[in-house]
């Protein structure tokens, strides 16, 4: 870059003799500063958090949020302060009034994560990238809306979401994605590869970027080698004020990473080793420590979360123990606690109250990372002493989805739901009143190609086979359109509620694509997108007691979000048949040469005069060479005729002609029968 | 249809009993009926079927292409070269206070002449576009207490009213003078080429000096020769009012940092280098709305200006300062300058709202962190810029601002400052400054002649009329020339590649574009600068569309290989049994006829 730098030298320049028209100036400053200062609500916010959560199954959850939030005022879209400057023009350009990004690597383990809880619910994303968005623009406009949104995103976060842009790769579900109306367009891309390059303008959207704060914690190689990774960017709007007048946006930027501990060598053998859950540390999980805080952010905070069974499985042992109180894990006395270890003492230890299963309730233990990064940086440490066996909160129902038959011509899709069986108080409760019912929401889309017959549906419940209507309460069915539009399901199922497992299938033919529209790599396969389990009676809230503190953290009043229990289902893998890409020039050229055969012969025929010929040769024959009066003698004596004279030979050989042409017909007749009996 | 055919072709073997009749007759050299024409024609119709169907065929596979005009675009960009575009301008020099008589025609007149002289003088040389070079017209009015004369001839559009002048008190200060010579020479023109440059010469006892105003005047006080002040009128319209008071060479017009859509984006940036030391804000929207707005509008017939904020932190700059001790401050020489700018960590957006081909101009507010506080840039001649900021040409410009408690400890938890309204208008009147550089005009409040020196004023839009005027000139003539080297390098490109589909839409925005040109032209004749700087932004704006339209982007992949390729297997075996059918017929029809003609010669002769 050869920069022209030009020292703008002499620079006393502007309006010497302008005195008056300063002053003025200078007092309109004032006035409006203090305008502003009064005003000043309406303020650009930010704030960050990081939730640690110890997993059942050795590993670590850690969810890192991030939430800036930016008043609706007449300069949005053109002058901020802490509000990244590319989003709030994107939400102004098109008129967005709630949109959500994520760009997943691994599929969230249902089983033994966790899905009956806020991180599942809103968190656990389908692989690739999913992207919904809600316009707030007339319902003519909301296509082009979406297309160029694609295309917008797509450049802002290095990923080919202009993929979404063709109609063939969204869809517009009307109930069953999202409660509530709306102009909702919804599409996901199942096989979109996730890495650094999504990373860093995600975090070039955070005012410290990964300079200083919790994102500081981001060292990419770990992030990356875990076994489930989320990155998640979501928009909303808010009304502020009651009237409804004010609103503001509000950008929640989560990243959620499981993470496997490196397991520390610590002490000699111990003979429960392997039974001891690892024990880890900020800097074991991630390579790094914070170093300080993100001066900007308004509250900046480290949660540790211990979940329900695990908080019941502490109290048992405690309970077995009798050497302390059943309150202590939540009193101060914690760092004494039979079952683990922190290396800080947290600020505030958080109760969930009005708990959903009985007997427990979730903690939260709160590190002010402004405390505890003053005298060095900050490194939380969790060191287990007992094993400790617990289970993670389980969805009603564990949801699979698989592929039925074989071959490149047809097959099926099947849904199958199991019941889990740990809402056994609920479904008890529930079983008193008369009609106890089970609420599944199921959205489906299909790509065109992938062809599905709606009417085929079967249902099954507890293996046997029932009428569609008796189970489903609502169904919508968008039928996909070739090259147009995929194939929608949306359906709301009633299951009762002691039903063990339920399922449904649904068959299809593959279709066939044109040449260019295969992806490279089309042997691989194509992916049907996840289905999206909703189930309405069940909604994912944590409430805590002390107002202040979910009023502060903007983590926690998210848990505290009134959320529907929603789980995605395994991406499907369909092989359609692939075509010889070279086909259509093999095709072009044996018709051609067919074609070729056929008008050159017909020309000859048209042309040829057999008489005059066969005088010709006949009379060649009498001077002939001696090779050739060999061959006639050859022929003679082969077919065991005389030679003829040229006369007959002719009628016979139209006549032989005639044969031959009844010959070749009887053949074709009994190929077409043949075919013809053997479909 | 052999069997057909044997009967209409007469064979030799029916007329073998006739043959002992005439022992000479042999049937290898002789026919006795003529030869069929049936297979010849067949055959015949087949190959000139396919000599028919070659065109059709021909047309078929053949790609679409809007035709272009490549003529008028070949012409448009001859003209563009050879001609630099001229506008007429209209300058008025008014004398007060010099001694004629009241019918003293001739001496106004010789006064024409000589101010004309001169400014061919200043002229020559340099034809630059979008200027007034050769196509002005001036006028002379002399005026004393009594009576006034004018100088005949020229364009009469705008007539001077005499003894109005009088009225303007030339002992007050320069900007009240400036206002009322505004009222009483301003205003009343609105004829096509109604802007008329005046610049009034007074002969008074006052302080000498020569003042270009915000309008479109320039006054000049003082007992001076007539000599003297011809020379300095010349100077003056032709530097100032018709060059637009640049210097040679310093931005040239094909720099205008405008978007091929015409519009620009001011992007202002905040830069906190470190928010551990301090975090720094400012009110954006009181500054724009004092400072900016009216900016915004003076440059609306050249741009369409939109301006945009935001606030960034943890920007190092990518190159280091070194502390001098005599200046106690830290010391950034012009050579570190290029490497001012950290791309990686300056995430100076383009923006999204502007989209398109707009320019986005990025205008840098540099606060620096403690341990480079205060931060100086240093000029070549080892003296510290006032301004402390510089400018890279179409990219925009940096201002360094250091605050004031900077060598004093930073707190540990830095709270937020804003900057105070008196520090950011000294800020912003600098950015106006770079802006003005930007889009190539100087920021000086003085203008150096040949003829003496000349106080500029300057206007609270940050721009002046003349200024502006220039500025539209020669934004309308860089247009021009864009437009006109994009067409035709489409229209080589075009050429240059026969099987690349061209669609509709790209012939129908050439053929606007070209009317926009041609309007933007006769405007520009005519002397109506905001309509020329209208169309000729159209005409880029098309011109700029048809060029990077997306089908052009994608050159057909349907090469002159591959129909061969699709085509060969068919057409090549099967032409060449059609042509070797036609070939052998004809030869086998000229030989079986040349057998019946000696035979018909043979009888004949008999």
């Amino acid at each position: 870059m050869a920069f022209l730098s030009i020292l703008v030298s002499a620079l006393l320049l502007l309006l010497p003799s302008r005195g008056s028209s300063a002053v003025a100036a200078a007092a309109a400053f004032a006035s409006g500063s203090a305008a502003i200062g009064e005003g000043g609500a309406g303020e650009e916010d930010f704030s960050e958090a990081l939730l640690l959560k110890p997993l059942p199954d050795r590993k670590v959850l850690a969810h890192f949020h991030f939430e800036t939030g930016a008043p609706e005022t007449p300069s949005y879209g053109r002058h901020h302060r802490l509000f990244p400057k590319s989003i709030a023009q994107l939400v102004k350009k098109f008129h967005i009034q709630e949109m959500e990004l994520s760009f997943t690597q691994g599929r969230w383990n249902y089983e033994s994560w966790g899905g009956f809880e806020p991180i599942a619910s809103s968190n656990a994303k389908p692989p690739g990238v999913e992207l919904w968005a809600v316009f707030d623009v007339p319902p003519d406009d909301v296509d082009a809306s979406w297309k160029n949104l694609t295309h917008s995103l797509s450049g802002l976060f290095c990923a080919s979401i202009n993929f979404l842009e063709s109609s063939t790769a969204y869809a517009a579900p009307e109930w069953s994605f999202r409660p509530g109306p709306g102009s909702l367009r919804y599409g996901t891309l199942p096989r979109e590869a996730v890495c650094t390059e999504n990373l860093t303008p995600w975090l070039k959207l955070l005012p410290c970027r990964d300079k200083a704060g919790i994102s500081s914690l981001m060292d990419r190689p770990s992030i990356y080698r875990g076994f489930y990774h989320s990155q998640r960017l979501r928009l909303r709007s808010v009304k502020t004020s009651s009237d409804g007048t004010h609103s503001s946006i509000i950008l929640e930027q989560t990243l959620t990473v499981v993470l496997h501990p490196n397991i520390q060598k610590t002490s000699t053998v111990n003979y429960g080793e392997n039974k001891l859950q690892p024990s880890w540390s900020m800097s074991s999980l991630f390579g790094r420590k914070i170093g300080g805080t993100c001066l900007l952010a308004k509250s900046s905070n480290v949660y540790l979360q211990l979940d329900w069974d695990l908080v019941r499985e502490l109290k048992h042992l405690q309970n077995g123990n009798q050497e302390l109180g059943v309150e202590s894990i939540m009193e101060e006395s914690f760092l004494s606690n039979p079952a683990f270890v922190l290396s800080d003492e947290p600020d505030k230890v958080i109760n969930e109250v009005n708990s959903r299963s009985e007997g427990s309730s979730a903690i939260l233990y709160e590190f002010s990372v402004r405390k505890h990064s003053d005298l060095g940086p900050f490194d939380l440490g969790f060191t287990w002493k007992t094993p400790i066996v617990w289970s993670c909160p389980q969805l009603p129902l564990r949801v699979s989805r698989f592929l039925m038959g074989s071959g490149n011509e047809r097959g099926a899709i099947a849904i199958s739901l199991r019941s889990t069986r740990v809402r056994e108080g609920l479904t008890n409760a529930q079983a008193m009143g008369e009609s106890c019912k089970l609420d599944v929401n199921v959205f489906q889309v299909v790509p065109w190609y992938i062809k599905v017959y709606f009417h085929t549906m079967k249902v099954f419940v507890d293996g046997k086979p029932i009428a569609v209507s008796d189970i489903i309460e609502k169904i919508h069915v968008s039928p996909s359109e070739d090259k147009v539009s995929p194939g929608v399901l949306e359906m709301i199922l009633k299951l009762p509620c002691s039903v063990d497992s339920a399922g449904f299938t649904l068959e299809f033919d593959k279709g066939f694509l044109h040449i260019d529209e295969y992806p490279p790599d089309a042997n691989q396969g194509f992916d049907i997108p996840p289905a999206v389990i909703t189930f309405p009676n069940f909604h994912v809230k944590m409430h805590f007691g002390e107002d202040n503190s979910s009023k502060q953290s903007a983590v926690l009043s998210r848990f505290e979000d009134n959320i529907p229990v929603r789980s995605y289902t395994e991406v499907l893998l369909v092989p359609l048949t692939t075509p010889d890409f070279s086909m259509p020039y093999n095709v072009i050229t044996i018709t051609c040469t067919v074609f070729a055969l056929y008008f050159g012969s017909l020309l000859n025929v048209l042309r040829r005069r057999v008489n005059e010929e066969e005088r010709f040769l006949k009379s060649k024959d009498k001077r002939s060479s001696p090779l050739s009066r060999l061959r006639s003698k050859l022929s003679t004596k082969l077919g065991g005729k005389p030679v003829v004279t040229s006369q007959s030979s002719a009628r016979s050989s139209s006549f032989i002609s005639l044969k031959l042409i009844l010959k070749i017909i009887l053949v074709a007749g009994i190929a077409i029968a043949w075919q013809y009996f053997s479909e | 249809m052999a069997e057909i055919a044997e009967s209409s072709d007469t064979s030799p073997d029916h007329p073998a009993p006739k043959s002992d009749r005439r022992e000479e007759f042999d049937p290898e050299t002789m026919r006795r009926t003529k030869p069929g024409a049936k297979r010849l024609v067949l055959t015949l119709s087949v190959l000139v079927s396919f000599l028919i169907g070659f065109p059709l065929l021909w047309k078929s596979v053949e790609i679409y292409r809007a035709p272009l005009l490549f003529d008028d675009i070949d012409s448009l960009s001859k003209r563009m070269e050879s001609e630099p575009l001229q506008f007429p301008c209209n300058f008025r020099a008014v004398f007060v206070g010099f001694d004629f008589g009241s019918e003293d025609f001739d001496r106004a007149d010789d006064l024409k002449s000589s101010i004309a002289n001169r400014m061919d003088g200043f002229v020559s040389g340099t034809s630059q576009c979008g200027t007034c070079s050769s196509n002005y017209s001036v006028s002379v009015v002399m005026e004393s207490n009594s009576h006034c004369v004018q100088s005949r001839g020229g364009r009469r559009s705008c007539p001077y009213q005499c003894g109005a002048i009088s009225s303007v008190d030339f002992a007050s200060d320069d900007e009240s003078i400036d206002g009322s010579l505004e009222r009483v020479l301003g205003g009343e023109c609105s004829g096509l080429a109604g802007k008329v440059y005046t610049v009034v010469v007074v002969n008074e006892d006052a302080g000498d000096k020569a003042v270009i105003g915000k309008y479109r005047h320039a006054w000049i006080v003082g007992r001076t020769q007539e000599e003297k002040a011809v020379e300095n009128i010349a100077e003056i319209f032709v530097k100032v009012f018709s060059n637009g008071g640049k210097e040679e060479g310093l931005i040239h017009g094909e720099f205008m940092p405008v978007g091929a859509d015409g519009r620009i984006v001011l992007s202002f940036n905040l830069l906190n280098t470190d928010p551990q030391d301090w975090i720094y804000d400012w009110d954006f929207n009181t500054i724009e709305e004092h400072m900016l707005s009216p900016l915004v509008e003076a440059l609306g017939p050249i741009a369409n200006i939109t301006v945009e904020s935001q606030v960034l932190y943890h920007t190092p700059k990518s190159c280091y300062a070194s502390w001098d001790d005599e200046l106690k401050s830290f010391i950034l020489n012009t050579g570190d300058l290029p490497f001012f700018v950290n791309s990686n960590e300056w995430h100076l957006d383009t923006s999204t709202a502007a989209g398109g081909r707009s320019k986005v101009l990025q205008l840098v507010l540099y606060i620096p962190s403690a341990k480079e506080c205060p931060l100086n840039l240093q000029l070549p001649n080892r003296e510290i810029s006032k301004a402390n900021g510089y400018i890279s040409p179409m990219w925009g410009g940096v201002v360094v601002w250091n605050p004031k408690n900077c060598l004093q400890d930073p707190e540990k938890y830095p709270t937020w400052h804003k900057i105070s309204p008196q520090d950011l208008q000294k800020i912003f009147e600098v950015f106006v400054a770079q802006i003005r550089q930007l889009i190539g005009l100087k920021s000086d409040n003085l203008f150096i002649g040949t003829s003496g020196r000349s106080i500029m004023l300057a206007s609270e839009k940050g721009f002046t009329e003349w200024e502006l005027d220039a500025l539209t000139r020669q934004h309308t003539c860089f247009n021009l020339r864009s437009c006109a080297t994009t067409l035709s390098s489409l229209s080589r490109l075009v050429q240059s590649l026969p099987r690349m589909i061209i669609k509709d839409e790209i012939g129908k925005q050439v053929k606007l574009s070209m009317e926009a040109a041609k309007q933007a032209e006769s405007d520009a004749s005519h002397g109506i600068y905001d309509a020329a700087a209208v169309s000729s932004r159209q005409s880029r704006a098309l011109a700029e569309d048809a060029f990077f339209h997306p089908s052009i982007m994608s050159i057909s992949y349907y090469s002159f290989e591959h129909c061969f390729a699709v085509y060969s297997p068919f057409f090549l075996p099967v032409s060449l049994h059609v042509v070797l059918a036609a070939l052998r017929e004809w030869k086998r029809y000229q030989r079986e006829n040349k057998k019946y003609f000696a035979w018909k010669a043979r009888e004949d002769a008999s």
